[in-house]
C-alpha cells in the first residue's frame, strides 16, 4: 500500500508539471460504441450511481461503500486518502467520482488515462449539482433529473408531515469514542442541518460550521428540546448506547434531558448525502416529531 | 572501670573474621580481624584497592559481609535497629557533591535526622546540637550561605559538622583531606583530635597521606590484600619493610626528634 | 529560605497556607467558572455549577496528584528532568483506556486504565531491579524503552481504526478534564490516592533530602534507601496512572510545578511536599479556568494539556536563565 502512495505521490509531482500550463479538463465527448466503466470512491457516490440506474457500469468501489447491498460484490480499492493503484488500472475503469479536495488523487487518475471528477456533498444544493455533473458526465441527465426530482419529493413528504407543528431547537451528534470530553454536532449550513429543518426542528447550534465540537457548558447554553445522536456501527453497542444516556442525564436542565428527548439513532444512513436522503429526514421527524407516524396527517 | 568495661572499650568496634566480595572472582577481604579502642583516633591505611572505603561501608552497614560479624560496643551490627545505628555512628564522605542548593545549616540540620521523628520536625535541641557542630569546626559565620558557594575545605568542615550534629560516638571518615591544602589538612586533624580529647569520640580516618596519619594518630591500622598487615601505635606500623611489603614501593623512614612520631619518605632507587 | 527551624507547628502552619491558597483559587474558580451571568434558571445553574464543580475537583486531584508525583520521580531518579510519565505509566494507562473503549466496554474504561497502569508497574520493576534494588540510572534507560513500546502500540492501534477513531484517540491522548460523562467516582478515588500519596511523602521527606545529597550518606544517616526507592516508585505510578486513567496524559504540571516550588520554598523536601499536592491542585485548576474563560473566546477551547505547556514552556525556560545566570555569578 505504501509503496503506491510514493509512486502516486511522485506520479502527481510529474503530471503537475506536465499539465501545469493546461487549464480545466474538459469532459471527453461520448462515443456511443464505448462502455462505461465507472469506479466510485466515496459511499454517497456509490449510492447515486445505482439510484440513477449506472450500476452495472460501476467495476471498483472504495472500502466503505456498502449500500446498495449490490455494491459490495464489486473489488473495493482503497479510499481517496489510500488507494490500490494497481488493482485500480486492473479494473480498466474510464472514469472516476469522489468526494475529496484533493487534488492529487484527481491528477494521478489522470495521469492513467482515466476521467477523474472531483464532486462535493457538503449542502443539499452540492448534492444535487453533483448528481447532475454525474449525469452530465456520464450521458445520463435524464436518470440524474429522475433522481433530482425523487429526492425532492420525498423530502417534500416529510415537510407536509411535519408541517405546522412546533419547531423544536435539535441537537444533532456524533458521540466519541473514548471519553467524552466533547461531542461533535452538526452546525447551520450542513447537509445534516438542512435535514434537520426538513423534519421540522430548528438546528440548536446557532452558527454556520462545518461540523464543530462542542462542550457540556454550549450544550447547556444552548437548551435543546430534542437531541439526537448518531451512533453507527460499533459506536452503536448496548454498551456506548448507555454510556451515552448516563453522560445526558448528568445535566437535567437541558430541556430534552428533562423530556426524555435524548434519542439514540444507530442508522448510518443518516449522514450519507445521498438517494436516501428522504429516508434520513423521515426518520429524523420520526424522532424530532414522535406523535406524527408514517402514513399518519 | 571494670574488667568487662575496658574489654569493651579496647575492642569498641569489633570487627571478626569478616569476609566479602564485590563479585565472586575479586574477593576483598578474607577473613579480616582487627579492633578499634574506644576514645581513639585510629587512621585505616593501605594501598589503593586495599578495600579501606569497603570496611568503612562494612562498618555502616551499607554492605553486609559474606563471613564473619561485627561487634560496636559489644552488640552485633545486625542487632542494631536502623535508627540507633545512625545516632552512634557518623560518616564524613570523601566528596559531597552540591547538587542541590542546601545552605549550610540546612546540611548540617540534616544530621540531626536520626534524632527527629518521622516527620523530620527540628525541635530546640536539634537547632542547638547544629549551633555547637558549626562553632566546633569554624563554620558558624557560613550558616546562611548555600553549599556550592563553599570552596573544597570549607565544605569538608561543614560535613564533619553534620557528622558532629548526629552527636555520634564513632566518626568514621574516608579520606577527609584528599583535596585540601596543607592549611586546612592540618586544620581539620587537629579538630578531630580534639574531637578524641575533648568529648571522647572514637574516630576511624581512612588516609592515604601516611604522615598526616602519622602525626595525629592514636593507633594505626595497615590493610593488605584482604588482611591486616599491622597494627599499634603508629611508629609500629609504618616500618619500611612492613610499608615496602604492602605499598611494593620503596620507602625509608625516619623519626621527628622532636615528637618521636615517624615520617615516610620514598627512597631512591638504587638502580 | 527561612532562618527557623522546621517545627511541628510552622509545618503545620505551611500546610494550613498552602490548603488555604488552593481553597481560595478554587473557589474564585467556581465562581467565575459558573458563569452566574448567563444563568438563565436554577435548574441551568445547578447544571453550570455541576460543570465547573467537577472542573475544579477533577483538576485539583489530579495536579495534586501530578505535582507529588513529579517531585518524587525528580528526587527517586535523581534528575530535574523526570516528570510524572517518564517510567512509561501513562503508556500503559492510556492504552488501557483506548484498548477498552475500543474492544470490550466504555463504561470500563477507568478500570482497564487503572489495570494498564499496574501492568506497567510490574513490567518496568522486572526489567529495572537487580537483585530486587532499584538504581536509578537503570530506572530511566527502562522508561525510556517502555515509553517507545507504548507509543509504538498507541500508532498500531491508531492504524488499525477509522480515521474518526483516530481523531478521537489523539484527542484523548491531548488529556482532558472536563466531559459529559462526569466521573465523580473516579475522581473521589484519584483524590483519596493523592491525599494518601502527600501523607506518605511527608514521612519519607527527610529521606528524599538525604539521598538527594547521597546515598551512602542516607544510608549512614538512618535512612533505608533501597525501601524508600521501591516505596516512592510504586507510589508515584499509581497515583499518576490513576490520574491519567480519569484526564488522560496532561503534560507539564508534574515537571513544572516541583522546580517552581524550589524556587520559591527551596530544596527541603519536608516543606515542597504538602506545598506540591496544593499548588499543584491550584495550578491545573487555574487552567481548567482558563479552557473554560477562553471558550468565549475560541469555541471549542484547547485541551487543558495544551495550555500547561502554553504556559509553563516559556515560564521555565525564564527560570532555567535566572537560575543559571545565580550560578554562574557565584563561578
Amino acid at each position: 500500500m505504501r509503496r503506491y502512495d510514493t509512486v502516486l505521490f511522485l506520479l502527481c509531482g510529474l503530471s503537475a508539471i506536465l499539465s501545469a500550463g493546461c487549464g480545466e479538463t474538459e469532459p471527453p465527448e461520448m462515443d456511443g460504441g464505448d462502455a462505461l466503466r465507472i469506479l466510485s470512491l466515496t459511499p454517497n457516490v456509490t449510492e447515486m450511481l445505482f439510484a440513477m440506474g449506472l450500476g452495472d457500469s460501476v467495476v471498483g468501489r472504495s472500502t466503505w461503500c456498502r449500500y446498495p447491498p449490490e455494491a459490495l460484490a464489486l473489488p473495493a480499492v482503497g479510499d481517496t486518502l489510500h488507494i490500490n493503484l494497481q488493482q485500480v488500472i486492473a479494473l480498466e475503469p474510464t472514469m472516476a467520482f469522489m468526494i475529496t479536495g484533493r487534488t492529487g488523487i484527481i491528477r494521478g487518475l489522470e495521469a492513467r488515462g482515466i476521467r477523474a471528477v472531483a464532486l462535493r456533498s457538503d449542502t443539499l444544493p452540492e448534492m444535487f449539482e453533483s448528481i447532475r455533473t454525474i449525469g452530465r458526465e456520464t450521458g445520463r441527465e435524464e436518470a440524474a433529473r429522475r433522481l433530482i426530482e425523487r429526492i425532492e419529493a420525498d423530502l417534500e413528504a416529510v415537510r407536509r408531515r411535519v408541517a405546522g407543528r412546533p419547531r423544536p431547537r435539535a441537537l444533532f451528534a456524533f458521540p466519541m469514542t473514548i471519553g467524552s470530553a466533547r461531542i461533535m454536532v452538526a452546525g447551520r449550513g450542513t447537509f445534516v442541518d438542512a435535514l434537520l429543518e426538513v423534519a421540522g426542528a430548528e438546528n440548536a447550534f446557532p452558527d454556520r460550521a462545518h461540523w464543530p465540537t462542542v462542550t457540556p457548558q454550549k450544550a447547556i447554553a444552548m437548551r435543546p428540546e430534542v437531541i439526537i445522536i448518531n451512533a453507527t456501527g460499533d459506536s452503536g453497542a448496548p454498551d456506548r448506547i448507555e454510556a451515552i444516556r448516563q453522560a445526558w442525564a448528568n445535566w437535567p436542565s437541558i430541556p430534552a434531558v428533562a423530556a426524555g428527548r435524548v434519542h439514540v439513532l444507530t442508522e448510518a444512513y443518516l449522514t450519507i448525502p445521498g438517494p436516501r436522503v428522504g429516508l434520513a429526514a423521515g426518520r429524523l421527524a420520526e424522532a424530532i416529531h414522535p406523535e406524527v407516524k408514517e402514513g399518519r396527517p | 572501670m571494670s574488667e568487662k568495661e575496658a574489654t569493651a572499650d579496647r575492642a569498641y568496634v569489633d570487627v571478626r573474621g569478616v569476609s566479602f566480595a564485590y563479585a565472586a572472582a575479586a574477593p576483598v577481604f578474607d577473613a579480616l580481624s582487627m579492633s578499634i579502642p574506644r576514645g581513639r583516633l585510629v587512621s585505616l591505611l593501605g594501598p589503593n584497592g586495599s578495600g579501606k572505603t569497603t570496611l568503612l561501608r562494612i562498618l555502616l552497614r551499607l554492605l553486609k559481609p559474606s563471613a564473619g560479624e561485627v561487634c560496636l560496643a559489644g552488640i552485633r551490627l545486625e542487632e542494631y535497629p536502623v535508627g540507633a545505628l545512625a545516632r552512634r555512628v557518623a560518616y564524613v564522605p570523601q566528596e559531597t557533591p552540591a547538587i542541590l542548593p542546601f545552605t549550610v545549616i540546612e546540611t548540617v540540620l540534616m544530621g540531626r535526622s536520626p534524632h527527629t521523628g518521622a516527620l523530620g520536625f527540628e525541635t530546640a535541641a536539634d537547632w542547638h546540637a547544629a549551633r555547637e557542630a558549626l562553632r566546633l569546626t569554624d563554620t558558624e559565620q557560613f550558616s546562611e550561605r548555600s553549599l556550592e558557594e563553599l570552596s573544597g575545605g570549607e565544605r569538608q568542615r561543614v560535613i564533619i559538622a553534620r557528622a558532629l550534629a548526629q552527636e555520634p560516638e564513632l566518626v568514621l571518615l574516608d579520606e577527609p583531606t584528599a583535596f585540601l591544602d596543607i592549611k586546612h589538612q592540618h586544620a581539620i586533624y587537629r579538630l578531630l583530635r580534639r574531637l578524641v580529647a575533648g568529648r571522647n569520640m572514637t574516630v576511624l580516618c581512612v588516609s592515604h597521606d601516611l604522615n598526616l596519619a602519622a602525626t595525629y594518630s592514636d593507633e594505626a591500622i595497615l590493610i593488605c590484600r584482604g588482611r591486616v598487615a599491622a597494627t599499634g601505635l603508629p611508629v609500629d606500623v609504618l616500618r619500611p619493610d612492613v610499608l615496602e611489603q604492602a605499598y611494593e614501593t620503596p620507602v625509608q623512614v625516619r623519626l621527628d626528634e622532636v615528637t618521636g612520631r615517624p615520617f615516610v619518605l620514598p627512597r631512591p632507587a638504587d638502580e | 529560605m527561612t532562618l527557623h527551624p522546621l517545627s511541628a507547628r510552622r509545618y503545620a502552619l505551611t500546610v494550613l497556607v498552602w490548603a488555604a491558597v488552593w481553597l481560595a483559587v478554587s473557589v474564585a474558580a467556581v465562581a467565575v467558572g459558573s458563569r452566574p451571568w448567563v444563568w438563565n434558571s436554577w435548574a441551568q445553574a445547578l447544571d453550570y455549577l455541576r460543570d465547573t464543580l467537577y472542573g475544579v475537583a477533577t483538576a485539583s486531584v489530579v495536579g495534586g496528584a501530578l505535582a507529588l508525583s513529579g517531585l518524587a520521580f525528580q528526587a527517586l531518579l535523581r534528575n530535574p528532568l523526570a516528570s510524572p510519565y517518564i517510567l512509561g505509566v501513562s503508556g500503559g494507562a492510556s492504552l488501557g483506556v483506548i484498548l477498552s473503549s475500543l474492544f470490550v466496554s466504555v463504561l470500563l474504561q477507568p478500570i482497564f486504565g487503572f489495570f494498564g497502569a499496574l501492568v506497567t508497574v510490574g513490567i518496568v520493576y522486572t526489567i529495572a531491579q537487580r537483585r530486587g534494588r532499584l538504581d536509578p540510572y537503570t530506572l530511566i534507560l527502562t522508561g525510556v524503552i517502555v515509553n517507545a513500546f507504548y507509543g509504538a502500540a498507541i500508532m498500531l492501534t491508531m492504524g488499525l481504526v477509522s480515521p474518526e477513531t483516530r481523531g478521537d484517540i489523539a484527542y484523548w491522548m491531548m488529556g482532558n478534564i472536563r466531559r459529559f460523562d462526569l466521573q465523580w467516582g473516579l475522581a473521589a478515588v484519584v483524590g483519596g490516592l493523592a491525599v494518601g500519596t502527600a501523607v506518605i511523602f511527608a514521612f519519607l521527606a527527610k529521606g528524599f533530602n538525604l539521598v538527594a545529597v547521597g546515598e551512602d550518606t542516607a544510608g549512614a544517616l538512618g535512612v533505608r534507601v533501597d525501601r524508600l526507592r521501591h516505596v516512592t516508585f510504586v507510589v508515584a505510578s499509581l497515583v499518576t496512572g490513576a490520574a491519567v486513567a480519569l484526564v488522560g496524559p496532561i503534560g507539564f504540571v508534574g515537571l513544572i510545578c516541583p522546580h517552581l516550588l524550589r524556587v520559591l520554598l527551596g530544596p527541603d523536601h519536608r516543606r515542597l511536599v504538602p506545598a506540591c499536592l496544593f499548588f499543584g491542585a491550584a495550578f491545573l485548576v487555574l487552567a481548567d479556568l482558563a479552557t473554560s474563560v477562553l471558550e468565549g473566546v475560541v469555541s471549542p477551547p484547547p485541551p487543558v494539556g495544551v495550555l500547561t505547556a502554553m504556559a509553563g514552556g516559556p515560564f521555565f525556560i525564564y527560570l532555567l536563565r535566572t537560575r543559571w545566570r545565580k550560578v554562574a555569578k557565584v563561578q
